[in-house]
């Protein structure tokens, strides 16, 4: 029925399959769409944030998909910046997963005010010490790069590409991509520093609170840091799902070690720095404030020394070594598993640097104030999520996303060739199906 | 024309880019960021002309002056009165709110009937008729003293007409809303010899020592005594509290004494004891002004050495010698009680008890002592002509037998009128005012008042505010409400010197409303004959103004009257009593019942707790339910969504094993409730305590159906030597819910 | 042209006084259109611009001992009117005045991001949750000097700001250039029943905001007087919220203190 979009050289399931599997993502979608317009309608009373918790879930996914979705910027960096030019088989889908995280930020942004109409207040009435003013408009404009950078990728479409002005269109965006990769790489350097800001500068809360270098805490280089370093994390772990999912290998694992030992660099040095900035936080800025580091992690249920384990060793130190060594990076299992440890480690910071500078009491008189989302929020949360799974199915279907694909799954396999997994048997067996024209004619 | 995806696309792309260029997108996002800023469901207040109207509180016995803020007809902000004598400028929680209490959702709108439970709205002829005709009735079958009238208090024009009223009617059950000035008054005629009250000169004072009274919780004149702290915390003056629950009062006082409840007496007797034998006491006051001294000093000392008083009270003999030694060495140190706001009457030779310190320490009349302060007098009514029906009824005794052979002193007994209601098969009462009280909300043991007043068979009720007694009655006859209409309010509740306030109508009445002094004088004239020729006043206005004479001017000018020369030249207190001498004791003390311990109602078996009321200057018990505002301030750790805190000591609560924040059942040999635990180390391991104020079922949803009403879990207690109400509390437990 | 030194109001409140009775938080709520609804007791989305804290000294019956202290807006100084607030409102829907110390809120330009909500230590800013409503009739008792607020968006104690307007307005007509310290008080200072609360300018040393706590200006404000401190002074939020306690349990709740180093 869809064969006619679907990018040549390629297979995919039949479009009732194709449905079917994304139902019950739809589904969730929905719910989320619901829970969405309830906080519009009725407003943020839906959820469960409160006076002590301005900031709460969603400001935590705003920041952490920002993060994960850094590998975009960071790729397009490394490709066109530092010309590491095996990049170009996995930038694609990292261009294509930023604009999944940016576009949520967004959406999340106009959720989590409350005032969504004057929304735009932001950028006409900006005030230019706010961390926020920074973050709102390197966000907005690195999201209309990201824009930019993805419109070529679905004008890549068999169908769209036969109109000759998106075909030379693609084309020339194609030609200046390394402009406005630069363009992005700096807006992004900038807002992932600002998002660090945000907790950095609170001087009213210790926990948050960073020494500064001329007007930016330390947060702020840590934030961009850990985006650098976690975003391609975050690409390779979305890469390797899809690959299981499809289950067809779609990038060269000397791609993917490429990125790999890249970011097992940056996670290395960044944990590094990040473990001085605790140091001297717990030694130094803290104590000047009268806060001990016992204070930030004892007398509450959840936030415990634990955490700070958790995050700098288990999810930071980690799987930084592991990618940095060649032998752990190219084994298929911990290569997962260092992935996986990053992106739980980044989000966790950015819990932290979020939710926990809320809950620790600053006055002395008043104790831990613990919160947990609303179903709405939670919702709300998964909306971008399913978006996600959406976008990429999609794009993944009709767009040609990988451009190795169609190299490492050769349509008619030779007879005797390694047996297909049952997934691509099904795949295979259900392009046959029906009166649609093989996709290759 | 054809169109082709091409030419198609090219239209709405060059269609998007136009539109994003022309002035639109932006006009529209300006108007609906506009359209936020003027929801129209947001209220806008209208401007006008800003007017300041002097004026009074009447909402507890405290005595403020108020100054309300109007913006053309509209009660926008109710300010203390600068200069006032009692509050100068600063008022209560509930004060403050009082224009929410004006426009808010309890109001009674206009004359209403009960019909089978539901009310319906009446026209005030037709509610009147009603009345009349079935005073009439009583009065023509010889039973004009099964008519009844309930008062906030007996001080003023309106409840004053409303006494009158039953007067020439032919009926002596007048009451007054019990409360600690009605053992004051007595003590103050037993051992004085005067009709007077009790004012206490807490601004001069240098040493307070309270028997459990809630100094800084709405005791008294309220804001005079915060004011009063103030000062003591400038000059030095110290405050000693003496209760077993850490209330306000006691967390602001210099010293916080702990007491087995109930026993305050005892501590008061054992200090006096060691001020005599140890001859502390000022002997020119007592040597010269008083009698009695030598049998009442015999009874001290033989019965309360600090050895058993101690056991008793729990407080150390050492400590009991210590205070009665700073007591007495204090410049002018003055001892007062009456627990928490004073609501209660409690036991009369307690009082008596803690007066007799104060004459030790020549307190009485003196600069910073107790004051004799004088009863009103302006209101100088001719006596009213009685005809023979009305002669015959006020020889009827009183219900509640109140002057009686057992209670030859008490004045009202309102206590004992649901024992006397439910205990017959024909109520004794066949119609009852209510006016300003809401006794089957605010007094111990409140369900024998709701169900009294369910037997009568017609209840009517002059509340301006759809309150529980008001949800009882037959038919309500709504009053203004205190910022609608004039009336003298001649009490500042302890308040050392004489004082009238006048209210006066700061908007005009919004509702189908009539003051009681109206409704009053028309029922009288619609009754003919003597009654009606009692009350020859146009109308209540003219009646006031007649009345107050040469006030009147002084307060509809100032908004109150005050002898200012009253105390000031010194001149020492007369007494009138038999010896012309202050007596502590005398025939008519001695042959009342001696001082007991108030034991609280209960097995202790059953109910190993002992639950304790506790009164807080954050919600109001009375006739008044507290306003929204006064609400959303109480904190979570005495209300938590409907549920009422209850307070115990974590030991306690330990040893039930009951944890911070869990459901609980209380239960008391009167009935239960549903509570949650809030660990407080402020209270004395053993007793457990719940705030008066709340557990309304009636009022608005503001109000009602958050927490617990105490007075439903507490029975009465009467005391031996008056038979006022004496309780304090009741014995309980606590199970996990 | 006239030449006017900026005033710097402030307040001194005194917890020896106050009797945490709560008329500030009612005087305030009357004064300002605060909203109410029919369940208040979470107070974590309560709206109060004062709220009385219930100190403690944690001690166990009878040694227990307790305290109470309100707290408007503390209208943070920081430097140069860096308050931790209103350097980060996105939309400078919040602003220092340099001529009165005062920290405003806008709030028909607040959009509700509620970021000077994290940054407030003090908990004194809040948000509206709920779409304010007051039931009929009731909607009468507003004041047309504040504005009311809608919902979305964040409102604080302003030190009843439309006050001082209104006496600069008529001081300005007037042609006075001089504010009596009794021109302008705030709601809350007014009602305080046990006037605990002194409020005036800190920068004029005729007022006895000043004499109170004697500020010294060339150390961030930090109180001179005895037994005066401010909340957590070693933030640096230069508050202009004085509070004076005799008792030091209560002195020491005022900041955070690092066992070892700081002595008791
Ligand atoms: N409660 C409250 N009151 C306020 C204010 C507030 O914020 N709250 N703000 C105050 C302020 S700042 C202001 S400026 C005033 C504004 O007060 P007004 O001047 O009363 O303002 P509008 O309500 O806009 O009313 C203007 C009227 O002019 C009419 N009109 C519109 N265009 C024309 C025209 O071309 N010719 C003529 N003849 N009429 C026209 C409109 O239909 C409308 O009836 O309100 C003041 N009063
Ligand atoms: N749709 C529509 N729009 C209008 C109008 C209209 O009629 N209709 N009228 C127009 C007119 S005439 C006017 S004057 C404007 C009025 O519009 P605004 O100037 O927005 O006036 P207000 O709504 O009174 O809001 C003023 C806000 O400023 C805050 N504030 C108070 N004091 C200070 C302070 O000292 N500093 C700071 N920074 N903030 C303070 C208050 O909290 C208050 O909420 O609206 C204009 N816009
Ligand atoms: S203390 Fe009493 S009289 Fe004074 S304001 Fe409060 S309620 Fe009114
Ligand atoms: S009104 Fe005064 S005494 Fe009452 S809580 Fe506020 S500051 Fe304290
Ligand atoms: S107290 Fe909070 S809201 Fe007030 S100025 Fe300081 S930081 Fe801002
Ligand atoms: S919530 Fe409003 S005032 Fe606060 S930072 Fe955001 S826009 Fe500014
Ligand atoms: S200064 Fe004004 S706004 Fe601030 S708490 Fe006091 S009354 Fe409220």
């Amino acid at each position: 029925m869809d064969a006619a979009l679907i990018p040549k050289g390629v297979k995919r399931c039949p479009i009732w399959k194709f449905m079917a599997g994304l139902t019950p993502v739809v589904l969730v979608l929905l719910w989320g769409i619901y829970a969405m317009l309830l906080c519009w309608l009725k407003g943020l009373n839906q959820t469960n944030m409160n006076n002590a918790y301005g900031f709460a879930l969603w400001i935590w996914a705003d920041l952490a998909v920002i993060a994960l979705g850094g590998g975009a910027f960071f790729s397009g960096f490394l490709k066109y910046l530092v010309g590491k030019d095996e990049l170009k088989n996995i930038i694609n889908f990292a261009v294509l997963i930023g604009f999944i995280c940016y576009s949520s930020a967004l959406l999340i942004l106009a959720i989590d005010i409350g005032q969504p109409l004057r929304g735009w207040f932001i950028f006409w009435h900006a005030n230019v010490h706010s961390m926020l003013t920074e973050v709102a408009f390197c966000l907005t404009a690195y999201f209309f790069v990201l824009c930019i950078e993805y419109i070529p990728l679905v004008l890549e479409n068999r169908q769209l590409d036969r109109v000759p002005f998106f075909h030379n269109l693609t084309h020339n965006m194609h030609e200046t991509m390394a402009v406005f990769a630069a363009t992005g790489a700096f807006l992004s350097f900038f807002h992932q520093g600002s998002l660090g800001g945000v907790a950095g500068v609170l001087f009213g809360r210790p926990f948050g609170f960073r020494e500064h270098i001329l007007i930016w805490p330390f947060t702020f280089f840590l934030f961009t840091w850990s985006a650098a370093a976690y975003g391609p994390c975050f690409t390779i772990l979305i890469t390797r799902i899809t690959e299981a999912v499809t289950g067809k290998k779609l990038v060269k694992d000397n791609v993917v070690w490429l990125l790999a030992k890249i970011s097992g660099w940056m996670m290395l040095t960044y944990s590094i720095a990040k473990t001085a900035d605790t140091i001297y936080w717990a030694v130094v800025t803290a104590p000047a404030k009268g806060f001990v580091l016992s204070d930030f992690y004892t007398s509450n249920a959840l936030y415990g020394y634990w955490i700070l384990v958790l995050e700098v060793g288990i999810c930071g130190w980690l799987p930084a070594l592991l990618l940095v060594f060649k032998k752990t990076r190219e084994n298929r299992k911990l290569l997962w598993l260092a992935v996986i440890l990053g992106v739980i480690g980044v989000s966790l910071n950015r819990w932290v640097m979020v939710l926990q500078v809320l809950a620790v009491p600053v006055m002395p008189f008043i104790k831990w104030i613990l919160y947990y989302p609303s179903w709405q929020e939670v919702a709300t949360t998964l909306l971008p999520v399913a978006y996600g799974i959406i976008l990429v199915a999609f794009s993944y279907r009709y767009m040609p996303v990988f451009p190795q694909e169609a190299e490492l799954n050769p349509i008619e396999p030779p007879a005797g060739e390694v047996a297909p997994s049952e997934l691509e048997t099904a795949l295979a067996s259900d392009t046959q199906e029906g009166d649609l024209q093989p996709v290759q004619a | 024309m054809k169109v082709d995806r091409r030419s198609f696309l090219s239209f709405l792309i060059g269609g998007a880019a136009g539109t994003a260029l022309s002035p639109l997108p932006w006009k529209l996002t300006d108007d609906i960021s506009i359209w936020t800023q003027m929801w129209p469901w947001v209220p806008v207040p209208e401007r006008g002309e800003v007017t300041h109207v002097t004026s009074a509180c009447t909402l507890c016995p405290g005595g403020c002056g108020i100054s309300v803020r109007k913006v053309d007809d509209r009660v926008v902000k109710i300010e203390g009165l600068e200069g006032h004598p009692v509050n100068d400028g600063g008022l209560c929680t509930l004060g403050l709110a009082g224009a929410q209490l004006l426009y808010g959702p309890q109001r009674v709108k206009s004359p209403m009937k009960n019909v089978d439970g539901r009310f319906v709205e009446i026209s005030w002829e037709g509610a009147l008729g009603e009345i009349a005709a079935r005073l009439k009735e009583l009065r023509e079958s010889g039973q004009p003293h099964r008519v009844a009238c309930i008062a906030g208090t007996d001080r003023g024009t309106v409840p004053e007409l409303l006494n009158r009223f039953l007067t020439v009617y032919g009926s002596p059950q007048f009451f007054r809303v019990p409360s600690i000035q009605d053992t004051y008054e007595l003590t103050m005629y037993l051992m004085q010899g005067v009709r007077a009250s009790a004012g206490f000169d807490f601004e001069k004072a240098d040493y307070v020592l309270s028997f459990g009274s809630g100094l800084l919780d709405g005791w008294g004149a309220p804001v005079n005594i915060f004011q009063a702290h103030s000062r003591w915390c400038e000059r030095g003056g110290k405050l000693v509290q003496i209760e077993p629950r850490q209330s306000r009062t006691a967390a602001k006082s210099d010293s916080w004494i702990p007491i087995n409840p109930g026993t305050e007496g005892v501590l008061a007797l054992s200090m006096a004891g060691v001020i005599v034998k140890e001859a502390l006491y000022n002997a020119d006051f007592v040597n010269h002004q008083a009698s009695g001294f030598d049998s009442w000093q015999r009874l001290v000392l033989e019965s309360y050495d600090t050895e058993s008083a101690a056991k008793m009270t729990g407080i150390e003999a050492s400590t009991i010698v210590k205070l009665a030694k700073e007591f007495a060495g204090a410049r002018k140190p003055l001892a007062v009680c009456g627990r928490g706001k004073g609501q209660t009457p409690g036991s009369l030779k307690e009082v008596m008890a803690v007066h007799a310190l104060n004459a030790l320490v020549g307190g009485i009349g003196r600069q910073g002592g107790v004051r004799t302060v004088p009863e009103p007098d302006y209101i100088d009514w001719p006596e009213p002509e009685m005809d023979a029906v009305a002669a015959a009824g006020m020889q009827q005794g009183r219900v509640d037998q109140a002057g009686g052979s057992q209670y030859p002193h008490a004045r009202y007994l309102l206590n004992r009128l649901p024992e006397a209601v439910n205990s017959s098969a024909d109520s004794p009462i066949q119609v009852l005012f209510v006016s300003d009280a809401n006794p089957s909300y605010s007094l111990p043991n409140s369900k024998a008042f709701a169900d009294a007043f369910k037997k009568i068979p017609m209840v009517v009720s002059f509340s301006s505010y759809l309150g529980e007694t008001a949800e009882l009655a037959d038919l309500i006859l709504p009053s203004p409400s205190y910022l609608e209409q004039y009336e003298d309010r001649p009490i500042a509740a302890g308040y050392a010197r004489p004082i009238v306030n006048l209210t006066r109508p700061v908007v005009e009445p919004l509702f189908n409303t009539r003051s009681v002094g109206d409704v009053v004088i028309e029922l009288a004239r619609s009754l003919g004959g003597t009654v009606a020729t009692a009350f020859p006043w146009d109308d209540y206005r003219s009646c006031l103004k007649e009345t107050l004479g040469d006030k009147w001017t002084v307060l509809t000018d100032k908004g109150y009257w005050t002898d200012e020369k009253f105390g000031s030249a010194g001149k020492p207190a007369t007494f009138e009593t038999k010896s012309s001498r202050f007596e502590f004791s005398n025939a008519e003390i001695d042959a009342l019942a001696r001082f007991a311990p108030v034991e609280p109602e209960g097995d202790i078996a059953a109910f190993p707790l002992v639950l304790v009321p506790y009164d807080t200057m954050r919600l109001w018990d009375g006739y008044i339910g507290n306003p929204p505002f006064v609400i959303k301030i109480v904190p979570d750790t005495v209300l938590k969504n409907n549920d009422g805190l209850i307070e115990i000591n974590p030991a306690t609560a330990d040893k039930f094993g009951l944890q911070d924040g869990q459901a609980a059942k209380l239960t008391t040999p009167r009935g239960t409730a549903r509570v949650r635990v809030h660990l407080f180390e402020g209270i004395m391991p053993g007793l457990v305590s719940l705030p008066t104020g709340l557990g309304h079922t009636a009022h608005s949803k503001f109000l009602a159906g958050k927490g617990v009403n105490v007075n439903a879990l507490i029975g009465s207690v009467e005391d031996a030597a008056t038979g006022y109400e004496a309780v304090w509390g009741i014995r309980a437990k606590l199970d996990k819910a | 042209m006239k030449v006017e030194k900026a005033h710097k109001f402030g307040m001194f409140i005194n917890l020896d006084k106050c009797t945490g009775c709560g008329s500030c938080m009612v005087a305030c709520m009357a004064e300002n259109n605060v909203p109410f609804r029919e369940d208040e007791t979470d107070k974590l989305i309560s709206v109060a611009w004062m709220r009385v804290y219930k100190l403690s000294n944690n001690k166990p019956f009878p040694d227990t001992e307790t305290s109470f202290l309100p707290r408007p807006c503390q209208h943070c100084e920081g430097q140069h009117g860096h308050s931790p607030c209103v350097s980060v409102c996105p939309a400078t829907a919040t602003d220092y005045d340099a001529n009165t110390g005062i920290v405003s809120q806008i709030y028909t330009r607040c959009f509700g991001c509620r970021y000077c909500m994290a940054a407030c230590p003090y908990h004194v800013r809040l948000f509206n949750w709920y779409d304010p409503v007051w039931p009929d009739g009731m909607e009468k008792s507003l004041n047309p000097n504040v504005s009311v607020r809608m919902r979305g968006v964040v409102e604080k104690c302003s030190f009843c700001f439309h006050r001082y307007q209104l006496v600069k307005e008529r001081a300005d007509y007037e042609g006075e250039e001089y504010m009596a310290e009794d021109a302008y008080q705030t709601a809350c200072t007014q009602a305080c029943p046990a006037k605990a609360i002194v409020f005036g300018d800190l920068n004029n040393s005729d007022h006895k905001v000043h004499q109170l706590a004697q500020p010294d200006n060339h150390n961030g404000g930090k109180p001179r007087a005895k037994n005066v401190f401010r909340l957590l002074e070693q933030l640096g939020t230069n508050s202009k919220v004085y509070y004076h306690s005799s008792k030091e349990w209560v002195r020491r709740l005022g900041d955070n203190y690092i066992p070892g180093r700081d002595e008791a």
